[in-house]
């Protein structure tokens, strides 16, 4: 029996639409819902604020879709890895509270050199971290080479605390071969 | 004398109206009058002034009187979303706009390669092409409507579902309201002109009107398109939405590369569906005239489609720069978040257009004689374009278990990981227009040959301008590898042109060398394999399935957002859907409207049918009524 043209053109149409509809099935699914404000306890201690830092970097900071942790190699963006080493030597007069405080208010402030000015200001629409959220981020980010200081009450110069080059400074940990300068 | 003959008496059934009429009020009348007798009524009672008040009458009189005064007391309240039936307010928004868009994107398109057909025809004084022309001009009319009614629904909708928003964007936008409308009023005026008016007017007016349409067909997508992009890359706002500047509104960030992108994007997507209704008709044909013709008409939408496809990519790359330029989140989010698996499936649909694309080109070489030298090319034409897809759907990262993640030392594999990156997509697509362009090249030359005394010298120096581009592509895609990130986003660009000087340098060449060749054989249109029809048909739905798919992906990239970063998205669908879902939702939506375009095909194709009173004839004689339609027979060489 000989298929009518019709017939076959319609399957045609219906087999290329149901195809490209399973390749859309087979890469990875992920349903991306939107940020909610975090509530913070008064008495969140420094290891959780740490804790909630790196949860804000994944989700809702968007931070890891550009930065990586521990990765070499030709990068679009600096690697985290070890960061709160260079980020007390990084740009001199500022300890690593207010860097990483300058680096997300006004990222264009100081660009690591080879890397395109690219960063937006993260307490600002579309991402609009709030200023607890950012004390946060730093923590997390102080655990990249160094020990988390910051609390809900730390000020620095972007919420309301005076520019305090070198003051409140975390403990250091000694540099890693390498790291600084990276 | 049967029933049928019966019917077609006209004074037996001009006799037979009134009687009827008759029948029908008598019929009407006593109904009436027996429903009127069995109506219910109710009992007797005394008027409510002679009879004492019960307290439940009181009670309930009470409580009537406190229910009005609610009502009226009820203070207005604005609402910030409504909620569509079943799939919700974002996927009945989703669907409309996208069949607005691909109906809009059909009648922008069209009009502006019939344009260029009809003035080939009239330069020319070859009939044919007017012909051609008229014949994509019938599929204008109802189309228009449908984006019309499309339009009006995507409105109602808007305003119904998302009042606050909507309210929101008219209070931005307004003062281009007016002159949409009268653009909108216009293109009606110069379509229907342009269509009707075939063979009316003296060619040159016939041709102005033709300009008219695509004008303002394309001021209508201006207008439209600024509503669209200030959503995505809002400018000439405070941040808290207030109005600034209306200019930089409009004027905004990604407007500029949209307009550009659109209108490549709706040439290359009319074409292809012009050529799909030209498959179809090919494929119905019952006379070799037919076939020729719809062959030739295949081959030219097919033509206008793959023309306007080459050089999309680079509009793309154009808009993606600014989309980066405007926002780093809204770029990487778009490459490197939430939507860069998404890239993986238009890698696949664009490598399928490729494929179908070059595979239509060579089967074509079938029809003119003395293309077998040109044939054996065809091979290493394949292999280029699979490597090529092969290396543009490479993933970065790879779906696998722990196990398998452990053993390959991350997420991307070792080895192909490599492949997953810009710097090797940008030349595999590169390549792949490179490859494609080649293929054009050769059929062009099938059945002539050169016969300008510099004929070897031209082609050489065509070879080594490919040659030269292909390895310089490839050499800038490995040389990113080794550098930093702010050389590398910047190597695409001289990818791109130099790819662009490549077509442009080696076509320029291609026309002078084949300004009057000597033909080695002749075009025999409507010689070709039915496939090819289908492959036709299969790069229509590819098509649209993609403006589909990249439709989605500029609207969805806002994510929680309505106006990015200004008007946040609060209602339920604020979430971004997975991959999947959004391809169902695709699906469905290219399936909606190809059934659409079949009602359209349809609809034209009944200009080309015999008049009914010409068929009862026919069949009065015995025929079977079918009349076959006058119909162009393409000249030997077309």
């Amino acid at each position: 029996m000989r298929i009518p043209h019709s017939i076959r053109v319609a399957a045609l149409v219906l087999a290329t639409t149901a195809f490209y509809g399973y390749v859309g099935q087979l890469v990875p699914q992920k349903e991306v819902q939107p940020p909610q404000e975090t509530a913070f306890a008064a008495d969140l201690s420094t290891a959780d604020m740490a804790k909630v830092g790196r949860q804000i970097m994944e989700g809702k900071g968007f931070c890891l879709t550009c930065h990586t942790i521990g990765k070499t190699g030709a990068l679009r963006f600096p690697d985290l890895a070890g960061v709160d080493v260079r980020a007390m030597t990084r740009v001199p007069g500022l300890n690593d509270v207010e860097y990483f405080a300058q680096s997300m208010y006004e990222p264009t402030a100081y660009v690591v050199p080879g890397f395109p000015p690219a960063m937006p200001p993260i307490n600002k629409p579309p991402i609009a971290l709030s200023d607890q959220e950012i004390l946060c981020v730093i923590a997390y980010l102080q655990t990249l080479g160094g020990t988390p200081t910051v609390t809900l009450q730390t000020k620095h110069h972007y919420n309301g605390g005076a520019a305090a080059p070198g003051a409140a400074a975390a403990p250091a940990a000694p540099p890693a071969p390498g790291a600084v300068g990276k | 004398m049967n029933i049928k003959d019966a019917l077609q008496n006209k004074k037996l059934l001009i006799l037979l109206g009134p009687v009827l009429g008759l029948v029908m009020f008598a019929v009407t009348v006593k109904m009436a009058s027996s429903l009127m007798k069995s109506e219910y009524r109710d009992a007797y009672r005394a008027p409510a002034a002679t009879a004492d008040q019960t307290p439940r009458v009181a009670g309930e009189a009470e409580e009537a009187a406190n229910a009005a005064k609610v009502a009226q007391d009820k203070p207005y309240k604005e609402v910030d979303y409504r909620t569509f039936p079943l799939v919700g307010s974002r996927v009945a928004i989703w669907m409309v706009a996208q069949l607005h868009l691909l109906f809009a994107a059909f009648v922008l398109a069209v009009p502006i390669f019939a344009f260029i057909v009809e003035a080939i025809g009239y330069k020319t004084g070859d009939p044919r092409y007017d012909r051609l022309a008229h014949e994509f001009t019938k599929l204008l009319s109802v189309s228009f409507s449908l984006t019309a009614t499309f339009g009006a629904g995507l409105t109602f909708m808007l305003i119904i579902l998302y009042p606050k928003f909507t309210n929101y964007l008219m209070s931005v936008f307004s003062p281009t309201f007016l002159p949409y409308v009268l653009l909108f009023f216009a293109e009606a005026f110069f379509l229907y002109t342009y269509y009707y008016g075939w063979g009316k007017f003296h060619p040159l007016v016939h041709l102005g009107l033709g300009l008219g349409l695509n004008v303002v067909g394309t001021g209508i997508m201006l207008i439209a398109n600024s509503w669209l992009t200030f959503m995505m890359s809002p400018k000439g706002v405070s941040s808290s939405g207030a109005l600034l500047s209306l200019t930089d509104a409009i004027y905004n960030y990604t407007w500029m590369p949209i307009n550009v992108h659109r209108v490549i994007a709706n040439i290359a997507f009319g074409g292809s569906v012009a050529s799909a209704y030209a498959a179809f008709k090919f494929l119905h044909a019952t006379t070799d005239e037919e076939r020729a013709h719809y062959d030739w008409m295949g081959y030219i939408g097919n033509f206008v489609a793959i023309s306007a496809f080459l050089p999309l990519p680079f509009a793309g790359y154009w808009l993606a720069k600014e989309i980066y330029a405007y926002s780093q989140t809204l770029g990487l989010t778009m490459m490197g978040g939430a939507f860069s698996w998404l890239f993986i499936i238009q890698a696949v649909l664009i490598g399928n257009l490729f494929l179908g694309a070059n595979y239509y080109l060579w089967l074509g070489m079938g029809r003119v004689e003395g293309a077998q030298p040109f044939q054996k090319f065809v091979k290493y034409l394949l292999a280029a374009i699979v490597v090529c897809f092969m290396v543009w759907a490479t993933p970065r990262s790879i779906i696998a278990t722990v196990s398998e993640i452990r053993a390959m030392g991350g997420s991307a594999h070792p080895v192909l990981g490599f492949l997953g990156v810009m710097s090797a997509k940008n030349t595999a697509v590169n390549i792949l227009i490179l490859t494609t362009f080649m293929s054009f090249l050769l059929y062009r030359r099938t059945g002539k040959i050169s016969t300008v005394g510099w004929a070897k010298a031209g082609q050489a120096a065509q070879l080594v301008i490919f040659a030269l581009v292909a390895v310089f592509v490839i050499f800038l895609g490995v040389y990113g590898y080794f550098v930093e990130a702010t050389v590398r986003i910047k190597l695409s660009v001289p990818q791109v042109l130099s790819v662009l000087l490549a077509m442009v340098s080696i076509t320029v060449i291609d026309v002078f060398l084949f300004r009057q060749p000597r033909k080695t054989g002749e075009v025999r249109w409507g010689r070709i394999p039915a496939v090819s029809q289908y492959v036709l048909i299969f790069v229509a739905v590819t098509f649209t399935w993609l403006m589909g798919l990249m439709g989605y992906v500029r609207s969805g990239l806002r994510q929680h957002w309505h106006v990015y970063g200004i008007i946040r998205d609060n209602s339920v669908d604020a979430f971004t859907p997975t991959l999947g879902f959004a391809t169902k939702v695709v699906s469905v939506t290219v399936l909606l409207f190809f059934l659409l375009i079949g009602v359209v095909f349809w609809i034209a194709s009944l200009h080309d049918q015999p008049d009914f009173a010409e068929r009862s004839k026919a069949r009065r004689r015995g025929g079977s009524g079918e009349v076959s339609p006058e119909l162009p027979v393409p000249s030997p060489g077309a």
